[in-house]
């Protein structure tokens, strides 16, 4: 291929790698600068005569994680302005709000703007567990010192991605497994790499597994009711009921925010009072009758019967559909503690 | 007491005198389906619901044997019907037209599988 | 228990009036052959076709793939309890015509899947496009049932393999691998210091087109039991399993066991490779944790550091498992399992049936979901009939404008094999 044309790149990095300064600068605002700054330069080596590093992009990670939705507003307008054919955000090592920014634009630009992202961070970054099955994130050390390491990956596999073509299995490209599943040959036939991932399972020494188990998150259940005539029942639901207008704007998709809402009197939701605000099934049967997923109507009934001491007068939402399992965690971690707080004795948690 | 949960119409002839069927003119993946319902009203599987190596986008017939009467919710049971509908569906519709002679070999083969206990 | 294996390199097969293995050439007498096979009246005619690596030839559909072997001494004979009598192998010295196999064909049911490219891209996932094959497509009686043609079938690709093995008993083998399997105590006393291994192979048992044979044995009728390694060198097990072409163990693969081969090749340095143990993968529950009970008893009283576990198939038998990697695990032994993935055509979803935490060691055969478009090939052996049909087939599957085929790669024979015989892999 000796007559493509240059690719442009724009690159995003943190206050730290632009050299404005640590933790007292991570407030930083939005800017973009022309050209290279910070590690690009080892970025733009690899890239060579493929590829272009038109702009950077620079963010301070406090200022990122504190006013997410601005935040992903005026850097996607900046990127967007600069017309990329590929984004490199990164590598962010083992910095945790570093690796969970790179994340988050990376999967902004890819599904807003349709341009081919790639990152770099260790595996440990809390980053990697959030993006893992949407970004393609090289592998990296720990520290940055294995930047001259990630630029050549992140180089290679960024050109593939913005000229799609194939992209090899995960350990051949070095990108963290959780993309999709790609066939490869191996160093061996499969026995021989069974004998090996055994001597060094017997000997104690650290092996790969060529295929993960999916992610268990066991919770322990809680100790049952004793009685349920005096118990405190509340409704929480990742099927995204609203009042009717969704007045506080919960996201039809990946949610960045929960609704607590007032019961308090109601007996039945109806189409006049509420509705969901979920993206990701068809809402008509929702709408008509929000009851069928968030069941205040038949609560109400037990209350009545005396089957539950109450019903309490509060209930939460948000809309599961691709809300990242870290800001799911976040919403109940902190709900939680508010239905500790008013007594509530259980939880009835209603998806869809 | 023990049924067989089948869309294999050779399933109902050859087995029916030696233990209950419970007959769907209905898809392999609704086959899938109502053991779901069934085990979410407290049956219990007795065998696996993908038998047989054949795909399930490429066999018709689907029988699966199920035990009633159990007081709660067998989680084991739930955790492979789930387990074997997520699977499932990786097999995208092959959209083709099958012959009766390749039918007849599909109902033999499911026939053998569950008859394997009888 | 010691074990001479005598390889003799086949470079060319002919068609000849005398039958003979001279020079590493084999001469297969068509007379000979149509007459053991035709003893079987439910055949009534018989053909023979020879394919070779970089031919431009396509074998579908493929029912078996078997190594002619001989007994040259030691007890029993060679497919002992279906070819030969009952006695006890694995002992003293057999000869193995090596570089070439006998593969037959014929569509037992409709759906017969499997396919064998000799050449061009398929040729990379399937083993036996590296072999010399010696193909037998056999026409039957009318009206012959299902259940009797799988199983005349089957034995004719044995007794062919069987007669031109015997063909090899009086000739100088070009290299010879000696295999020792000692008694229990015996093995711990020789190797004192090194970790106790055990290969746990799990054998398809689930009903018509479903079935492995251990001495004669329908495996499903047995409890998890003991062999030695070496029995499986002289056709202990044999392939009845004729679905799910790209992770059905041929009873060539059972022949040339890899993890066997693989296991010895680090006994006495690393290991000591002291224990096989063979189970099953029924499709009713009950037998699953029957079997599985039993495989963790038998390792734990054997008082094993670790174990590899080979799985075969789709679907039902990734419950079998996990249910032995867990158990295995949970009674101290550590476990590697050897498996393959139906992960979707993109990749993206759940690859397996089961899970479990305890599984944290897997080798995978890669995903056989994943598509290939096969070349157009000069010389079908078989038919393309079926390849729309067959699993990983679809319509359209045979372009009819330029003969290429496009199919998940589980259409072709051992692309995925779950005893880890191929490089291939997934991430």
């Amino acid at each position: 291929m000796s007559a493509t044309k240059k690719l442009r790149v724009v690159h995003y990095i943190n206050q730290f790698y632009a050299g404005i300064g640590g933790e007292e600068k991570a407030d930083h605002k939005p800017e973009i600068r022309e050209g290279v700054v910070g590690p690009g330069v080892a970025l733009k080596a690899v890239f060579g005569n493929d590829a272009e590093i038109t702009h950077t992009v620079i963010c301070g990670d406090g200022y990122f994680n504190e006013n997410l939705e601005t935040a992903k507003k005026e850097l996607i307008s900046m990127i967007k302005g600069a017309n990329p054919d590929l984004f490199v955000a990164g590598p962010a090592f083992n910095a945790g709000r570093y690796g969970v920014a790179c994340g988050t634009i990376c999967d902004l630009v890819q599904k807003e703007l349709g341009i081919a992202t790639v990152s770099g961070m260790y595996r440990e970054n809390p980053g990697v567990d959030m993006y893992k099955k949407d970004v393609y994130i090289i592998e990296t050390n720990n520290s940055a010192v294995d930047m001259k390491n990630a630029a050549p990956k992140m180089a290679k596999l960024g050109l593939k991605l913005a000229r799609k073509e194939e992209i090899g299995a995960s350990i051949e490209e070095g990108y963290l497994p959780g993309m999709s599943r790609i066939n490869f040959f191996d160093y061996a036939r499969g026995s021989k790499r069974a004998v090996d991932m055994l001597l060094k399972k017997l000997a104690g020494q650290p092996f790969v597994t060529e295929y993960p188990m999916p992610d268990f998150d066991r919770v322990e259940p809680g100790k049952p009711i004793k009685d349920m005539k005096k118990a405190t029942i509340a409704l929480v639901t990742s099927g995204g009921i609203v009042p009717k207008g969704n007045p506080d704007h919960i996201e039809s998709s990946s949610a960045s925010k929960y609704g607590e809402y007032d019961i308090k009197g109601v007996n039945d939701l109806t189409e006049k009072t509420h509705e969901t605000a979920h993206g990701g099934y068809d809402p008509l049967y929702a709408n008509q009758d929000s009851d069928r997923v968030l069941p205040v109507d038949v609560l109400r009934d037990l209350e009545k019967e005396g089957k539950i001491g109450k019903l309490h007068n509060l209930f939460y939402t948000t809309t599961g559909n691709g809300t990242s399992i870290k800001n799911s965690r976040e919403f109940a971690a902190e709900f939680a503690q508010k239905l500790v707080a008013a007594k509530v004795d259980a939880v009835i948690l209603t998806s869809t | 007491m023990k049924f067989i949960l089948t869309n294999n119409p050779l399933v109902k002839t050859k087995l029916g005198n030696s233990i209950k069927i419970e007959f769907c003119d209905v898809s392999l993946h609704q086959i899938l389906l109502l053991t779901r319902d069934y085990i979410h009203k407290g049956y219990k599987l007795l065998s696996h619901p993908l038998s047989g190596s054949i795909k399930p986008n490429e066999t018709l017939y689907k029988s699966i044997m199920l035990d009633a009467n159990i007081e709660k919710l067998d989680m084991q049971s739930l955790s492979i019907i789930e387990n074997s509908i997520m699977l499932a569906k990786n097999f995208a519709d092959r959209d083709i037209k099958i012959m009766q002679q390749h039918k007849d070999d599909m109902m033999t083969v499911d026939l053998s599988i569950i008859s394997g206990r009888l | 228990m010691n074990l001479e294996l005598g390889y003799i390199k086949i470079k060319d097969i002919k068609f000849a009036d005398k039958a003979e293995v001279k020079n590493g050439v084999l001469s297969v007498s068509k007379k000979d052959l149509e007459k053991i096979i035709l003893e079987d009246e439910n055949f009534t005619a018989v053909d023979f076709d020879i394919a070779k690596p970089g031919e431009s030839v396509r074998i579908t559909p493929v029912k078996d793939v078997i190594e002619p072997r001989c007994k040259v001494s030691g007890g029993g004979d060679i497919f002992p309890g279906v070819v030969s009598k009952v006695h006890t192998v694995g002992t003293g010295r057999t000869h193995v015509l090596s570089g070439m196999a006998v593969v037959t064909t014929g569509a037992i049911v409709g759906f017969q899947e499997g396919i064998i490219d000799m050449s061009g891209v398929g040729a990379d996932y399937t083993p036996f496009s590296k072999t010399l094959n010696l193909c037998i497509n056999f026409t039957p009686k009318k009206g012959l049932h299902t259940h009797t043609y799988e199983e005349s079938l089957r034995k004719a690709g044995l007794k062919v393999a069987y007669h031109l093995g015997k063909l090899g008993k009086d000739v100088k083998p070009d290299e010879i691998k000696s295999y020792e399997y000692l008694p229990m105590m015996q093995s711990a006393k020789k190797y004192p210091n090194l970790p106790r291994v055990g290969y746990v192979q799990m054998l398809q048992s689930q009903g018509l087109l479903h079935d492995t044979y251990v001495y004669g044995v329908d495996m499903k009728q047995s409890l998890t039991t003991m062999i030695s390694p070496l029995e499986i060198f002289d056709g202990a097990i044999l392939s009845g399993n004729c679905v799910s072409a790209c992770d059905k163990n041929t009873t060539y693969h059972h022949q040339n066991n890899p993890v066997i081969e693989d296991l010895f090749e680090q006994h006495g340095k690393t290991i000591n490779f002291c224990a096989m143990i063979i189970t099953n993968e029924n499709v009713f529950l009950a037998d699953k944790i029957r079997s599985s009970d039993w495989t963790a008893k038998i390792v734990s009283h054997l008082d094993l550091d670790g174990v590899i576990i080979s799985q075969e198939g789709f679907g039902n038998p990734d419950t079998d498992l996990i249910m032995n990697c867990k158990k295995v695990e949970g009674v101290g032994v550590k476990t590697v399992i050897i498996t393959d993935e139906y992960a979707g055509r993109e990749g993206t979803s759940q690859s397996l049936a089961d899970a479990d935490p305890a599984a944290d060691a897997v080798v995978t055969g890669g995903n056989a979901n994943q598509v290939i478009t096969l070349p157009k090939l000069d010389k079908v052996i078989g038919t393309l009939d079926y390849t729309d049909k067959i699993a990983g087939g679809f319509k359209g599957s045979l372009n009819k404008k330029d003969g290429t085929i496009t199919v998940e790669i589980q259409a072709i024979t051992g692309a995925t094999n779950e005893l880890g015989f191929n490089k291939l892999s997934a991430r």
